[in-house]
């Protein structure tokens, strides 16, 4: 009988953006249940925190206000001004985060989002609890954790298990390099035989995940106007963003010749720039950010917002000129319907001859829909009652239907779930804000140039070349293993693995070598066979003058073909082992992950880590303690009593 | 823990906890440094010793700083070609680096100044307060890094007083640490590998030593160290690939590469840079080829004899093909001997090219300096010590030098059993010095050697003189 429960096990993985835990193993494993933000506001005395941004209302006059998104409270608003506050659950300003690049930056911070994360999933009291370590904690850190943990929570027991050593489990397998691209880092590990080597592994490289796809874009798209820092992040998360692979032409006009007339937005959007191939054009500013633009209408669109080009909102809000924006919305909309039907006609005759629409990336432009949250906070800001902000909503809004018009074409054979910073099109008034929709040419393709795909590349190589098993190297090379949600942008790891592919491998030059050597041994066949590539002994090639490069090629690859020097060293009995080994890699492979769990299928497995930890628990805390228990093996988790003897440095007995 | 007993003072049983993870070991190379908690298997932290600095006088530390592209930064290394210390500021913060990047947590940069935090609104009340706070905060958690653990640091036999004496300065009076121990990684490399006494050759990057260690004591007068060591075999391979006409293009120069046949010119496509990298990060990067190279095509002849008379058997050997990052590749016969020959016999190494510096003495040859310090050793030492040498450090990897020296040896100690011993696991030769600190420093017994704070603060500098012979 096992000491726990399976519904019983707490599950955290803290994150540089999100911290996902669940409470319970369900037969089936699932993705995680909670996605917290790992982020938290300063509360109003110094050392606390809260999950939720506290705004002060800057009009306290105007109250009563309706609850803002119906979950305001707004308490004893009546009594007392400087009480007027509101929980506000879109704006990220002023958030603390506390994981950044996986280091643990604000320890107070980190406690508190932990204490927010327990108190959320509210496990009961006998509650054991795995947490997946970030590579980059060092041994203090954890014993820190360890005691915080212990002492905070009260918890029955306790273990860590480090990210990569999750994902391995995830994939079940033993040996594996795991490269796990997360928000503002990645780690590179090389893992055999279920041993995580420390030494060469590459913890934390910064500028090579996520964030650094979006400070890309930032930087590509930035000078011009609408394309904010969270716009591109928005942009980076869409479907229209993506990465091809290293020899790849960006799509340009030429590309799409015959469907170009046919397809009215394309021809619209670009036919004004003669882009040539594979060249980058910027586009003009104020000619892109074009706010409403359904892609069928693009001409007429043209007309009407040539004279708003800017289309800051955040300012024109500011700036006090909201109603009169709101009208002219509501003008263009008459407008714009009017042109609808007057098209109709034509309509009809275009959609029959319009042919299968083009792949994202074949289109040199492509719009995607984001949420303005900088116009979100600039409303709040001027203190717009909640009447105004929803006005303002349905005035903006072009989601719906924008997403009837270009339903994407890959999201049907995407296996992954919409991005979580897409809009859920179903539901036109979400929580949060306004959507809008925006035009991007072909830096969308290059969010992860500059570099980055280079940069992890070398860290991977680096890591692998620097495996302390050199024998394990190709083995490594191999197993491949990408996690990490940095990774998700659109064709992101297939371009890594050609880049890999494309810089590292060893070409089979014992390949060129025979066959430029081979027929000159090949036309004189010797009795002996010894122009047989087969392993033989090496006295017999010796005797027979085999061509050295031949032997060279058919060994090469496999060190443990070569002939043993038979110096006749007896007394060296512990010196006998080779370290020699050929180049690597001569191939690179990614692990195939097991599918046991629909579910976990259905969303792809960027956070297999979180998988593996589901795993882990079952295995640390259910099959192993129950074979502990029956007198066998060691537990791998750390319970009250260890920790009453040993003390917070307990853990690195037990750590994974 | 650091409590101080008289030596005649057996210690009380708490002070024992043998297998508590509570000293610091740090072994600091010129190429690598380790760093870890005594007691543990391998060292947590290897750090390049190489670091970057950058045009304002920024040092960037760390192995995912000093392998990126940077026009604006040069490759420096704080040690000299001896060995030692050059540069104490840097060896400092990075010996520093090295420790709470992986063990002990890197001081925190405070929220509101790590610029991720940026809030262009001040929220008002509080928030100056708050920033003190921090900060005090983190100035404590600065001192506390290094000053929870006693630290046991590795040094160079042949390190100078004054390097000793800077040595304990430091760790007392910047890092602050409780106590500490300086010992020579010949002594501890004989402790790694389970020996009290034993000739201990270790070949390091630019430095390789020899060391008789006698029933646990250094005997000062046998280190003999020379710099025919891995550095010294990466500029034979740079020798050969010039007389033999191989390029040497390191990978981060290289976009894409074809296949091409032996040597044919390679067919590759090459990263531009608008501000080329400095030639110094073009070195570190080739070397990074180079010890490719090392471990998958040189070899060094097994003996016996040496490989100039031997020619016709080494010929019998297979080749080996290598491949250069842009494509460029051939298979290597005679020549991945004779690269590592000049280890053992430098009168055959290549000469140098270019320059016309002067070829290695030969007595600085590995044989030869194993054989000057076992002449400095009493006669009847010479016995167990040809029976116990003790081969470690990274640069002995090189396939069989262990058989070589044993040849060597042999040939020129016929009667003695001589007996070279190399642990067959490449991470226990590496990092055979920092093992030795680990299990010195996890003894129980060694607790009483250790020089304390109030040693330090009562007779200074000087007793490391006295203490760690």
């Amino acid at each position: 009988m096992p000491p726990f429960r399976e519904d019983q096990l707490f599950i955290i993985a803290p994150g540089s953006e999100t911290t996902l835990c669940q409470l319970g193993l369900p037969e089936s494993f699932a993705p995680a249940r909670h996605r917290l933000p790992s982020r938290m506001f300063t509360a109003q005395q110094d050392g606390e925190y809260e999950p939720i941004k506290i705004r002060r209302k800057e009009r306290p006059a105007q109250a009563p206000t309706a609850p803002v998104n119906g979950l305001a409270t707004n308490g004893n608003l009546e009594t007392d001004v400087e009480a007027a506050w509101e929980e506000d659950h879109v704006s990220e300003e002023g958030a603390i985060w506390p994981i950044r690049n996986g280091r643990i930056v604000d320890w107070q911070c980190f406690c508190a989002l932990m204490t927010h994360v327990y108190n959320t999933v509210n496990p009961p009291f006998h509650t054991p609890i795995i947490l997946i370590a970030e590579p980059v904690w060092t041994t203090k850190e954890h014993e820190r954790i360890t005691q915080f943990f212990f002492e905070k929570f009260k918890v029955p027991a306790f273990t860590m298990v480090d990210s990569a050593m999750a994902a391995s489990y995830a994939y079940g397998v033993t040996t594996a390099t795991v490269v796990d691209i997360g928000h503002g880092k990645a780690d590179v590990t090389c893992i055999t035989d279920s041993l995580l080597h420390d030494i060469g592994r590459s913890v934390a490289v910064p500028d090579c995940a996520g964030e650094a796809m979006t400070e890309r874009l930032v930087k590509l798209l930035g000078s011009r106007d609408g394309f904010t820092r969270n716009v591109c992040e928005q942009l980076k998360k869409s479907s229209i963003c993506e990465v091809l692979p290293p020899d790849v032409d960006l799509p340009t006009d030429e590309s799409i010749p015959s469907t170009a007339s046919a397809n009215p937005a394309a021809a619209a959007s670009t036919g004004a720039d003669d882009v040539g191939p594979g060249q980058l054009k910027l586009s003009v500013p104020g000619e892109l950010p074009r706010g409403p633009g359904p892609n069928t209408q693009v001409g007429e669109e043209k007309s009407l917002e040539e004279n708003d080009g800017v289309l800051d909102i955040a300012s024109i809000v500011t700036g006090g000129n909201m109603t009169e924006y709101l009208a002219k919305k509501e003008r263009e909309k008459q407008e714009r319907l009017a042109a609808r039907q007057q098209k109709k006609g034509d309509a009809g005759q275009q959609a029959a001859n319009k042919p299968a629409r083009l792949q994202n990336n074949k289109r040199p432009r492509n719009t995607f829909v984001y949420e303005d949250y900088a116009l979100h906070d600039a409303m709040k800001k001027a203190g717009m009652s909640a009447q105004s902000m929803v006005d303002m909503q349905s005035a903006m809004d072009e989601g719906p239907n924008k997403r009837q018009k270009t339903p994407e074409p890959q999201s049907a054979i995407s296996d992954k779930p919409a991005d979580s910073g897409l809009p859920d099109s179903t539901s036109p008034t979400t929580a949060s804000g306004f959507r809008r929709e925006i035009e991007v040419g072909l830096e969308r393709f290059q969010a992860a140039s500059g570099g980055i795909t280079d940069r992890l590349a070398d860290a991977i190589y680096r890591t692998i070349q620097s495996c302390s098993d050199s024998n394990r190297r190709s083995e490594l090379w191999d197993c491949m293993i990408f996690v990490g949600n940095g990774g998700k942008v659109r064709g992101f790891k297939e371009a890594l693995l050609e880049t890999l592919q494309k810089k590292y491998i060893i070409s089979p030059s014992s390949a060129t070598i025979f066959t430029s050597e081979l027929p000159s041994n090949l036309s004189t066949p010797m009795a002996t066979g010894a122009n047989t590539p087969l392993p033989q002994l090496p006295g017999q090639h010796h005797g027979q003058g085999v061509n050295p490069l031949l032997l060279a090629a058919t060994t090469a690859q496999n060190p443990q073909l070569h002939p043993l020097s038979s110096s006749g060293l007896g007394q060296l009995n512990q010196s006998a082992v080779h370290f020699s080994h050929a180049q690597t890699p001569t191939s690179i492979k990614l692990t195939k992950i097991p599918e046991y769990f629909p579910e976990w299928k259905e969303v792809g497995y960027d956070e297999a880590t979180f998988l593996g930890a589901q795993v882990a628990a079952r295995v640390l805390f259910i099959a192993d303690s129950a074979a502990a228990a029956s007198g066998g093996g060691s537990k791998g988790y750390m319970s009250r009593t260890d920790y009453n003897e040993s003390g917070p440095m307990g853990i690195h007995e037990v750590y994974l | 823990m650091a409590a101080v007993l008289p030596p005649t003072q057996a210690p009380s049983k708490d002070d024992y906890a043998g297998d508590e993870i509570n000293a610091l070991v740090l072994d600091p190379g010129s190429y690598t440094t380790r760093a870890g908690f005594a007691g543990e298997d391998t060292p947590k932290s290897v750090t390049p010793t190489h670091y970057a600095l950058s045009k304002s006088g920024e040092h960037i530390f760390g192995e995912n700083a000093i392998h990126l592209p940077r026009g604006d930064v040069e490759i420096k290394n704080p040690f000299s070609s001896d060995g030692l210390v050059e540069d104490w500021d840097t060896a400092a913060k990075l010996w520093e680096y090295a420790i709470t990047s992986r063990l002990t947590g890197a001081r925190q940069t405070p929220p509101s100044k790590n610029g991720l935090n940026d809030d262009p609104v001040k929220d008002g009340e509080g928030d100056t307060a708050m920033v003190e706070d921090m900060e005090k905060m983190e100035d404590e958690e600065q001192s506390r890094t290094l000053e929870e653990y006693p630290l046991l640091m590795s040094e160079p036999g042949w390190n100078p007083v004054k390097a000793r004496e800077k040595t304990i300065e430091l760790a007392m009076e910047e890092w602050g640490v409780p106590a500490f121990f300086l010992a020579k990684t010949g002594q501890l490399a004989a402790y790694g590998n389970g020996k009290a006494t034993a000739l201990v050759v270790d070949v390091g990057h630019q430095n390789t030593s020899v060391t008789a260690v006698w029933e646990g004591m250094v005997l000062r007068k046998s280190i003999m160290h020379s710099n025919i060591a891995s550095s010294f075999l990466s500029d034979q391979i740079r020798h050969m690939f010039t007389t033999q006409q191989v390029p040497l293009i390191p990978h981060y120069m290289v976009k894409t590469k074809q296949p091409v046949d032996a040597k044919v010119p390679s067919n590759a496509t090459y990263t531009n840079f608008d501000t080329p990298p400095h030639a110094s990060f073009r070195r570190l990067e080739e070397e990074r080829v180079l010890t490719s190279f090392k471990e998958s095509v040189v070899q060094a002849w097994p003996g016996p004899g040496r490989l100039d008379s031997n020619t016709d058997a080494v010929k019998m050997n297979p080749a080996r093909p290598f491949e250069m990052p842009d494509g460029w590749n051939t298979v290597f016969g005679p020549e991945r001997f004779k690269v590592a020959e000049g280890l053992f016999d430098t009168k055959s190494a290549y000469p140098d090219p270019s320059t016309n510096s002067t070829p290695p003495k030969s007595d600085d040859s590995i044989p030869s300096l194993m054989h000057r310090a076992l002449n400095a050793c009493d006669q009847d030492t010479k016995a167990p010590l040809l029976g116990n040498i003790v081969l470690t450090g990274a640069g002995s990897l090189i396939e069989k030098m262990p058989e070589r020296l044993q040849t060597d040896l042999q040939a020129l100690y016929p009667n003695p059993r001589v007996r070279v011993i190399a642990n067959s696991s490449s991470v226990e030769r590496k990092y055979g010095a920092w093992i030795g600190g680990s299990v010195l420093g996890s003894l129980g017994t060694f607790h009483q050697m250790w020089i304390s704070k109030e040693e330090y603060a009562e007779f200074g500098a000087g007793i490391v003189e006295r203490r760690c012979k």
